[in-house]
């Protein structure tokens, strides 16, 4: 076990024993810090689904892991959806390995835009998937 | 709530995190954000001022104590109570959300 990645992991986990507040954790990319026990302190464990072989195989093994780990939610999260066809390839694998999808961010325009001013998607104009992250904000709070 | 974001890199992760912290946060709740990738960008997602982004230092792994009740004397523990640590080192950004930086990790020798 790395000692940095100990330390991190501890405290993550100290931060998390606080359970009034919302905490969201950007993880590191990959499952190497899922197998490492990272995941161990959270309930709800998001995977992205993006609509390409690679980023499908990571978030299938992300969400074997967290099913492993006893997180009491593991669910997946289309992004980057384009068409009927992508959506119709992250529902497919989705429900192929059991990874209950709670949504699908379409492609937008605006999160190319903003990734490349290096502002937040939240602050640019109305678009469609600020529109579908509050939502899943909304049925998150609500279950 | 304690919810964590995985994923193959370039996927959307930080993205989908700091959005939907701002969006919870919107809705009344009040929210931790915390950058556990190596290579933090959840500060530019956030919103957090780009002139502030030179100071945003990580938790220091100083507040870690060993857990008395751990035997073996290998469990770490925060030394005071997580609010306290949001509080001290947490970095402000837009509608009231605290980031949290855990730092960069040194890959030589991971695992």
């Amino acid at each position: 076990m790395c000692g940095a990645h100990a330390a991190v992991r501890h405290l993550i986990g100290g931060i998390l024993e606080d359970r009034q507040h919302v905490t969201i954790i950007d993880m590191e990319a990959g499952v190497e810090h899922l197998s490492r026990g990272t995941g161990r302190h959270v309930d709800t464990l998001l995977v992205t689904l993006e609509p390409y072989y690679k980023a499908l195989e990571t978030s299938r093994r992300c969400a074997e892991l967290g099913r492993e780990l006893n997180i009491p939610h593991v669910l997946g999260i289309g992004n980057k959806v384009r068409d009927a066809a992508d959506a119709e390839a992250v529902q497919g694998f989705a429900a192929a390995h059991g990874i209950p999808l709670i949504g699908s961010i379409p492609f937008d325009d605006a999160v190319r835009r903003a990734d490349l001013a290096g502002t937040p998607l939240v602050d640019a104009p109305a678009n469609a998937a600020v529109f579908e992250i509050d939502r899943l904000a909304g049925f998150l709070l609500a279950n | 709530m304690r919810i964590a974001i995985a994923g193959k890199g370039g996927t959307g992760k930080t993205t989908i995190a700091g959005t939907l912290a701002r969006l919870m946060a919107r809705r009344g709740r009040e929210v931790w954000a915390i950058d556990a990738d190596s290579n933090p960008n959840l500060a530019v997602t956030l919103g957090v001022p780009r002139d502030t982004h030179a100071d945003l230092t990580p938790v220091p792994r100083s507040i870690l104590q060993t857990d008395p009740a751990d035997a073996d004397g290998k469990r770490k523990i925060l030394s005071v109570p997580a609010s306290d640590v949001v509080q001290r080192f947490g970095h402000s950004a837009p509608d009231n959300v605290k980031l949290l930086l855990m730092g960069r990790v040194d890959h030589a020798g991971a695992g």
